[in-house]
């Protein structure tokens, strides 16, 4: 639904296609392997198996073979190189990538054709190829759930808009585009969770479309251009429009406690916004923003107001004990 | 109109979460409720109102309110502070 594959389903041939220009990639084998499944997030460097050390060898990851283990098969003769891979092939790899550009010997052609394999030459380094790959092997391996609300970058944070159906998100965040900030998706997020932080996108399929009561579906592209639009964004804070009504009353009055909803397991600060007639939710969640960003410059100003306060308090206090000590004394205990 | 004069118990006095509470508590009711403590009043339903009072142990709170339901505004407004909100 967003578009990245999911792990289980990324074949060699699909991360060739998506990652084979980034990464510089060229197939040695010609199609050999394209049908395998990826299967780990993770890369291996098979330099230690190939020498024979095969204990906790890492067959299932994609394997990167750089200068170290092309300089150590070079240094073998033929007969040795094709002991030192026949060792490594033994286990069912599916893809191997050699890179810097540096010519892979013949022997590594020839088993992974015969295991079917695939083999890519790149002609990149290889520490920047390999945080390059795990970044999109992260993404396509994340854990991953949908949540109904927007998702809209504001000052350059992911604000997660949530509340029941029909409540007004949409409506708000047309709001925020109108100001000048970002939309990433509208009615439905899709959330992944990469190295402990929630990312969110939008539906592939429905781009930027947004559904406003009364007008239909609107394109919210076509309307404020490509400034207005984002494709993925990390989500930081969640605000909640909730219905007001004299009942309920659960919402914070100081802003000093901070409540805290959780995707995937990972916890976001939230906000419940009551909604009123005549409250400017727009600017309102743009305040949020923006208080939300001293917080995390360390201005917490309730914190301040409420430490100030118990000050004054503990001063009143004294000034009464001082001029009153029989009447405190009898409360002392 | 309906009033009552109850004394803050609890060793903190009204600091920030006591507020919070009585704001709330207050804001259940369709009444105006207000607090008087040495001569000052405040609106109930405010927090920064609340908040300004700083009333310590021992400071007695005049709570007045007026409207349709006085009475059970005036006693719940009462008993939390009584109760001393739930502290020591």
């Amino acid at each position: 639904m967003d578009g990245i594959p999911r792990g289980e389903d990324l074949t060699v041939r699909r991360l060739h296609e998506l990652t084979g220009e980034k990464l510089r990639l060229t197939p040695v084998t010609g199609e050999t392997g394209f049908d395998r499944l990826v299967r780990s997030p993770d890369v291996s460097r098979p330099g230690m198996a190939l020498t024979g050390f095969l204990h906790r060898f890492l067959h299932e990851r994609i394997q990167i073979f750089g200068e170290t283990e092309i300089t150590y098969l070079r240094s073998l003769d033929a007969a040795g190189r094709k002991l030192s891979l026949e060792r490594v092939f033994h286990h069912p790899l599916y893809c191997s990538i050699v890179t810097k550009g540096l010519e892979p010997p013949a022997e590594l052609a020839e088993f992974s054709r015969n295991s079917s394999a695939a083999l890519f030459l790149s002609s990149r380094d290889t520490t920047p190829l390999i945080h390059d790959l795990t970044d999109f092997l992260d993404e396509v391996f994340a854990p991953r759930t949908s949540v109904y609300g927007s998702l809209v970058d504001v000052f350059g944070t992911g604000l997660l808009v949530t509340g029941r159906s029909a409540i007004g998100k949409s409506e708000t965040v047309l709001g925020l585009l109108e100001r000048g900030h970002r939309l990433i998706a509208d009615d439905r997020v899709f959330v992944s969770r990469i190295r402990g932080a929630l990312f969110g996108r939008g539906d592939a399929r429905m781009r930027h479309l947004m559904e406003i009561r009364g007008l239909g579906l609107v394109d919210v592209q076509s309307l404020y251009g490509i400034k207005a639009v984002k494709e993925r964004q990390q989500i930081h804070l969640e605000v909640r429009l909730q219905d007001w009504s004299r009942e309920n009353q659960d919402f914070d009055r100081t802003g000093l406690y901070q409540r805290v909803s959780t995707i995937l397991d990972v916890p976001i600060p939230q906000t419940i916004l009551p909604v009123l007639p005549g409250r400017n939710l727009t600017l309102l969640l743009e305040i949020a923003v923006m208080n939300h960003l001293l917080i995390l410059q360390g201005r917490n100003v309730p914190r301040e107001v409420k430490e100030d306060l118990i000050e004054r308090i503990i001063s009143k206090e004294n000034e009464q004990t001082q001029s009153d000590p029989d009447g405190r004394s009898e409360d002392a205990d | 109109m309906r009033t009552e004069t109850v004394s803050v118990v609890n060793t903190l006095g009204i600091h920030a979460r006591p507020a919070a509470q009585i704001v709330r508590c207050a804001a259940r009711f369709a009444s105006n409720v207000t607090l008087t403590v040495d001569g000052e009043s405040i609106n109930a339903k405010s927090i920064m109102g609340v908040m300004t009072l700083a009333a310590c142990r021992g400071s007695a709170i005049v709570i007045l309110a007026e409207g349709e339901d006085e009475s059970e505004a005036v006693e719940a407004v009462a008993e939390l502070i009584r109760s001393g909100f739930g502290e020591d």
